[in-house]
């Protein structure tokens, strides 16, 4: 772990003077530019040799029965895995584990150059290990992420307003569709752990940061590099597969799909770091008082949800592994005509997809339990629940993965045990309603923009929750699995839920990341365009699904009109409320109303500390004496 | 339901429940739990048959009775959660500080354990209705075994084609006697597709080099869809077609046209 000695001068903006800084340090002189050059340098040299090599009578493959896809291939893989190595040098990633290989460290200074001490807004273009900027960081980019996928989100709908629209190509509609999924998957995936798990967590727990700073660091740039991969998709045809990406479709897909791999790699890179650094920080540097029953529930869910991530993410990995094998090297692990099974793929890709919608969900909802005691003004309603609650779901969800292969043919005989572990997920999810209720139970809510989200969450969760039970049903699932029914429900959970979570989690924490308060009136507009929007949108596509329409088609039969248009016409007013919203957290952040150090009256650690937050947090390391929730007047 | 509802929050014995239910909260939470029990009751009963196809098999009569009563059993559920919610809701304060607190309830072991238990019991009732609809459909297709009627389904990108062979034909249209079990054996030429005959209720996976079967006995004459249910490539959308549900004489003269068209093998 990496001690910094904190220089309050520096953090104070009142008495900032310059720093001293590391003279003639290579790190002082990197910064994202350098490592976009040294990343594009290294893509391109690597695509223009292994290009010029394959071209050569003399290359390695000759006779191997490689034809020019796999070649292409192996090209484009190669490429895109060196930018993400050469942006890493760039940016001084590879700096410290170089200098250990030399027997040295870096030096005192430079670690606190690196934490960005007494740094301006340069930093956040930094390899800077400070958590409050990687927090931010990952606001942009998640918010940037979502941006993409709503774009795309629209397009789809925008498609699908009429039988025939033809408003895109069907290869770019599928293209469309995969992407879309996959971009939403990895924004809600970060939406909270990355924001709030690195700015707000460690404060939280009475830290002075993370307990390794440089990874934080690397688990964000790492999933940066990723971001421009993904978007490469869109120059090499895009990708057929939709964000399942079963084999065999994916092994015949075009160029696009090298892409959709690669990208898959490096973020479980970047996950499998973010997840042991967010575990070894709420087991190791909790303040002192903090015992296991005196954590945030927000610190508890984030854990659960970064602990699951870490056995979940390798499967996806591994299976990513494995198709870009069949796709370099025609190795047939999913190919049916050499011995292999695309059932393969479905397991290893469901073994970690199923855990992963509970790694979504668990810190949104963590979020919300955070949030109702501050503005019900009551404790949090059984605290042991709500972990009960946690853990069963997280245990549960690594026994569940083949009720996504009901109908896949794959040991039928299984689908019983499956069916069964399903819908026992549904006690300790009944759990987190029963803390939210609870908590509300005789309070009289004070009606603030992160409260009107858990009121959202209760209702979009509660039909999210119920469709799942149906579906989860092996018999019901012979109609509805494949179908727009499937869609409209993990849009509930995922969406009306997570998402749900999250800008409720952005608007409670917004005063302590921005030190300003969230535009009040644009957060209302938004949340009744999104809310009332996202209902219309998924509501009519229940009902699409129930008249029997399958999902991720381009193109439908005339009987799907009505409901088609009406899930088009919620979509836009969703995409309307998110613009709104946009435009408030830019505007607030910039030029919003100047926040109290405790705007909601809330008794965790991140409101004892003002804002800009120093560069260690606390200038003394704070003592826990009771937990956080102690609201409210004692009963009788 | 209501009064054992209301037992939860305050387990207290003879009079002190009815104390409690003159109390302003317990009303209002009773009276949304009334609305939104009924709201999604009839609207499980009401929507449902109104928005799935036509029921061409018991199998697609059981998928539809699941949808209608899994909502109906969980109407309760979803009405106590949202009475509990809009109560709080409709007493919402504003202002710009945080307004006094509530009473100070951290949590009441027998609620969470009675909680618990409810939701073991739905659980349970959910189970015990799948695993019997499970079974049923498995003894039926033991039962008719002997007697189906065999059909080879082939997903190829992007068409879908049935082979009979007990009648000799190969068709890209499916068509059925009435009341005669059809065994479907399912597989692909290329990648994966989903076999869904969507009036008929049920729905495999056709899968390159191996061989899914599913067993249905359509009961009602009538013209069915056959769509392909797992992304498939370019024209996933438009793989689908015709199936017709006939009487015996009718598909009997179908593949009699079908033979005399060329579509022999």
């Amino acid at each position: 772990m990496t001690t910094l000695t904190h220089n309050p001068a520096a953090s104070d903006p009142a008495t900032s003077r310059p720093v001293p800084q590391p003279k003639k340090s290579l790190i002082t002189r990197l910064h994202m530019g350098t490592g976009m050059v040294v990343g594009i340098v290294f893509c391109w040299g690597t695509y223009f040799v292994l290009r010029h090599h394959f071209s050569s009578p003399y290359r390695i493959n000759h006779d191997e029965g490689l034809t020019d896809s796999h070649n292409v291939n192996i090209t484009l893989l190669a490429s895109m895995f060196m930018w993400c190595l050469g942006f890493l040098i760039g940016i001084g990633a590879l700096i410290g584990p170089f200098r250990w290989l030399i027997g040295k460290d870096l030096t005192a200074e430079e670690q606190l150059y690196l934490a960005g001490d007494g740094q301006d807004w340069k930093r956040y273009f930094r390899y800077c290990t400070d958590h409050k900027v990687v927090g931010i960081q990952y606001l942009v980019g998640v918010m940037t992420l979502l941006g993409a996928g709503g774009t795309m989100a629209m397009m789809i709908r925008t498609n699908l307003v009429t039988p025939g629209s033809h408003f895109v190509a069907p290869h770019v509609y599928n293209s469309l569709v995969g992407l879309h999924g996959i971009t939403m998957i990895i924004a809600l995936i970060i939406v909270s752990t990355g924001p709030f798990g690195n700015f707000i967590m460690p404060i939280m727990i009475g830290a002075a940061d993370m307990a390794f700073p440089r990874l934080n660091a690397l688990s964000w740039w790492v999933l940066f590099t990723a971001i421009p991969v993904l978007c490469s998709a869109w120059f090499l045809g895009g990708i057929p597969t939709g964000w399942t990406a079963y084999a065999p479709l994916s092994t015949q897909a075009g160029p696009g799909m090298n892409a959709f791999l690669a990208t898959i790699i490096i973020f479980a890179l970047s996950t499998a770091v973010a997840g042991a650094n967010i575990t070894t920080t709420v087991v190791a540097m909790r303040a002192k008082g903090m015992t296991w029953n005196r954590v945030p529930i927000f610190v508890v869910g984030a854990t659960i949800s970064v602990a699951l991530a870490v056995p979940a993410f390798p499967t996806f990995m591994a299976a990513m592994i494995q198709t870009g094998l069949d796709r370099t090297f025609a190795t047939g692990f999913y190919d049916a005509n050499v011995g292999g099974s695309g059932w393969l793929y479905a397991n290893l890709f469901w073994i970690m997809g199923h855990p992963e919608v509970y790694v979504i969900l668990i810190p949104g909802v963590a979020a919300l339990m955070e949030i109702a005691p501050v503005f019900v003004r009551k404790p949090l309603f059984s605290y042991g629940a709500a972990i009960a609650g946690f853990a069963g779901i997280a245990g549960l969800s690594i026994l569940v993965w083949a009720h996504h292969m009901y109908m896949s043919g794959w040991m039928p005989s299984l689908n019983g045990p499956f069916m069964v572990t399903t819908e026992f997920i549904s006690i300790p999810t009944g759990l987190l309603f029963l803390v939210l209720i609870g908590t509300m139970w005789r309070g009289r809510p004070w009606m603030k923009l992160p409260m009107l989200s858990v009121y959202a969450f209760i209702w979009d969760f509660l039909i999210g929750g119920i469709t799942g039970i149906y579906l989860s049903d092996v018999p019901a699932d012979n109609y509805l699995h494949g179908s727009m029914y499937v869609t409209a429900h993990f849009h509930y959970t995922l969406m009306g839920a997570a998402l749900t979570g999250a800008i409720g989690g952005l608007a409670f924490w917004f005063p302590k990341m921005t030190g300003r308060m969230l535009n009040e009136r644009g957060g209302y507009i938004s949340f009744w365009l999104v809310q009332i929007g996202f209902n219309v949108l998924f509501l009519g596509m229940f009902l699409s699904g129930a008249e029997g329409q399958p999902r991720r088609v381009a193109d439908y039969a005339q009987i799907f009109a009505h409901a088609n248009l009406i899930s088009t016409a919620g979509a836009y007013s969703v995409g309307l409320g998110a613009l709104i919203l946009l435009w408030s957290i830019i505007h607030s952040a910039r030029s919003g109303k100047i926040a109290p150090m405790n705007p909601w009256g809330s008794k965790t650690l991140e409101w004892t500390v003002p804002y800009p937050v120093p560069l260690v947090n606390f200038d003394e390391p704070p003592v826990v004496t009771s937990d956080p929730y102690g609201y409210g007047r004692s009963v009788k | 339901m209501e009064h054992h509802d209301d037992k939860d929050l305050k387990p207290t014995p003879g009079d002190r429940v009815k104390q409690v239910l003159k109390e302003k909260d317990v009303r209002q939470v009773l009276f949304f739990f009334v609305v939104f029990t009924a709201l999604f009751t009839v609207l499980g009963l009401w929507a449902y048959p109104r928005w799935m196809p036509n029921i061409m098999s018991k199998e697609m009569r059981g998928d539809e009775s699941i949808m209608i009563w899994f909502t109906v059993i969980s109407a309760p559920i979803a009405g106590i959660v949202l009475a509990f919610a809009m109560r709080s809701f409709i007493d919402i304060q504003k202002g710009d500080t945080p307004p006094e607190d509530g009473p100070a309830i951290s949590g009441h072991t027998p609620t969470v354990i009675l909680w618990s238990a409810l939701s073991f019991l739905f659980c349970t009732v959910a189970i015990v209705w799948g695993i019997t609809e499970m079974n049923t459909w498995s003894q039926d297709a033991i039962a008719k075994e002997s007697s189906a009627m065999v059909v080879n389904v082939t997903g190829a990108q992007w068409n879908w084609s049935f082979n009979y062979p007990a009648q000799g034909i190969t068709t890209h249209e499916l068509n059925l006697p009435v009341n005669q079990p059809i065994t479907f054996n399912v597989t692909s030429d290329d990648v994966n597709h989903s076999f869904w005959p969507v009036e008929l209720g049920v729905k495999v996976d056709a899968n390159r080099l191996a061989i899914t079967v599913v067993h249905v006995t359509p009961d009602k004459i009538g013209p069915f869809e056959v769509k392909c249910a797992e992304l498939c490539g370019i024209y996933h959308a438009y793989m689908e077609t015709n199936g017709q549900v006939e009487t015996r004489a009718d598909f009997d003269h179908w593949v009699s046209t079908v033979k005399a068209q060329g579509g022999a093998q």
